[in-house]
């Protein structure tokens, strides 16, 4: 049996999807962290270092760094290597206008901290839902 | 338009506001590549252009220094890129420093993208402008207007926590230092920042560009005067946490230089000047680079120091930077720069050494003795 969480924040871009969790405790910039080729974070002081993040649900807590960040997201959409889903405790428009431009669902207003990378994770952008479909433990 | 209203929805704004002027980022191809100049295309031929004053962001070329030195095919990537950009109206500003091309008002609003422009602005020239993505700022200069959200609005200007700099910041690696540790604790918390001790417009330039590009917050106040709401929460900058972010910004010290790169964010004239009076008569080493990066405004501005600085063989560079021009195509792989910004993005964006070192290091290191 799977057990779920659901936790609720703000629909940002539409859409729903369902995949594997990826989660960051760190903020992301994505000129500079992500390798728009591979879709791979390259910062090496990144907790994310060398996973793809592609068809992943993005949870990281915001966006810093380089306004670029929005067309990077745009060409990691374009070239299949996006993530599914971005979730964000705080939205920045960097990040926003990235994924509206390049068509990714994004929540933000969520506690990722209940989130672990390796989870099942169920995203309603249109109403702002993450559900966790975590495997029983032990 | 639609990212424009989703931003205000977000960001709860009532309505668009006028903008004295917008500055658009995303004009390098090295950092936009292929997808997004397809994007930019396709709006520059649904004829929209823009409305208000608006300037661009370096990009990868520089006229003089750099255009016969790259692959032929990012060349004319760039070039077509700049054509994009002409045909939506835009002049070639190409600068990440549009205030030392047009200072704003104090009090304007302004939308603007380049993080480390909006800090300078909001900070240092009391103009009011959200960091805005590349293409919001695009949209925003079509339509001038902007949605009266964020840091457009007083009560959100307001400090919210207060950094004690008990460190003595002696040159502008130490500003930049402290905005690399502040920006990674700050999250969107405005700082006030205490303990500045008659900071020059050049400091503040490198603390703000580097707070931006380390963390999310878009401005800092500097002033002991401004009032601040009874109890905030505070930090304390201690000695060594700029002692120990500085040499987190160098990660080699036995590699050679072969790049040593001033200007990020562009030079003012000030900086030119200075430069120009420390170089004297001497001469770059034969095995080191020197660039020193600022706009075509300035250059024209600083032609006496342009002609002695460039007779040591140090080239002055317009349009472009080290961080956005293709400098592993050049064999650089070790950059040495005063930009506390460069040290940090050079890592990953130019596949590159860094070291981070004062000015007059600098110097010492590109000049023969």
């Amino acid at each position: 049996m799977a057990k779920c969480i659901v936790l609720r924040g703000r629909g940002i871009v539409e859409g729903r999807c369902k995949a594997e969790a990826l989660v960051s405790t760190k903020p992301i910039s994505f000129l500079g962290d992500v390798d728009p080729e591979t879709g791979k974070i390259i910062e090496k002081k990144h907790d994310l270092y060398g996973v793809s993040i592609k068809d992943r649900v993005l949870c990281f807590p915001h966006g810093h760094g380089s306004t670029v960040g929005s067309y990077v997201l745009y060409s990691l959409a374009k070239k299949g290597l996006a993530p599914k889903a971005i979730i964000n405790h705080k939205a920045d428009p960097v990040i926003v206008v990235g994924a509206v431009i390049a068509n990714i669902p994004m929540i933000d207003k969520i506690d990722i901290g209940k989130i672990n990378s390796g989870d099942i994770i169920k995203a309603d952008a249109y109403k702002g839902i993450v559900k966790i479909l975590k495997a029983e433990e032990g | 338009m639609k990212i424009l209203v989703k931003i205000g929805e977000l960001f709860d704004a009532s309505r668009l506001i006028p903008i004295e002027s917008a500055h658009v980022s995303g004009v390098s191809y090295k950092t936009l590549g292929e997808a997004p100049t397809d994007f930019l295309e396709a709006l520059a031929n649904t004829g929209e252009k823009i409305k208000v004053e608006a300037t661009l962001n370096p990009q990868s070329l520089d006229p003089k220094h750099l255009a016969t030195r790259l692959p032929k095919h990012l060349i004319e990537m760039q070039l077509k890129l700049c054509g994009i950009f002409e045909k939506l109206g835009f002049k070639k500003s190409f600068t990440c420093t549009p205030y030392y091309i047009k200072e704003p008002r104090k009090g304007a609003h302004l939308a603007w993208a380049e993080s480390s422009a909006v800090v300078y602005a909001n900070s240092v020239l009391g103009a009011w402008t959200n960091r805005e993505g590349g293409p919001s700022a695009l949209a925003a200069a079509i339509i001038g207007k902007t949605p009266d959200c964020g840091i457009h609005r007083a009560e959100n200007r307001k400090p919210k926590v207060v950094a004690e700099v008990k460190a003595s910041l002696e040159n502008e690696i130490d500003y930049g230092a402290l905005g690399i540790f502040l920006g990674k604790i700050l999250e969107d918390k405005i700082p006030l920042i205490k303990g500045l001790k008659n900071p020059s417009p050049e400091d503040l330039k490198q603390l703000g560009a580097a707070l931006a590009s380390a963390g999310m917050v878009n401005m800092f106040h500097y002033k002991d005067r401004i009032k601040t709401e009874e109890r905030l929460e505070k930090i304390i900058v201690e000695p060594k946490d700029i002692k120990e972010t500085v040499a987190e910004l160098t990660t080699t010290r036995t590699q050679k230089t072969d790049l040593v790169f001033v200007g990020c964010p562009h030079c003012s004239l000030r900086e030119i000047k200075k430069i120009a009076n420390a170089i004297s008569n001497q001469k770059v080493r034969d095995d080191i680079e020197f660039w020193i990066c600022t706009s075509r405004l300035v250059k024209e501005k600083a032609k006496a120091y342009v002609r002695k600085i460039e007779a040591s063989g140090a080239k002055i560079l317009t349009d472009t930077c080290a961080v956005v021009t293709w400098t592993d195509k050049l064999g650089i792989k070790t950059i040495m720069t005063n930009s506390a910004k460069t040290a940090h993005y050079a890592p990953t964006l130019n596949k590159a050494e860094t070291i981070l070192a004062s000015l007059k290091e600098c110097l010492k290191t590109a000049l023969k003795e």
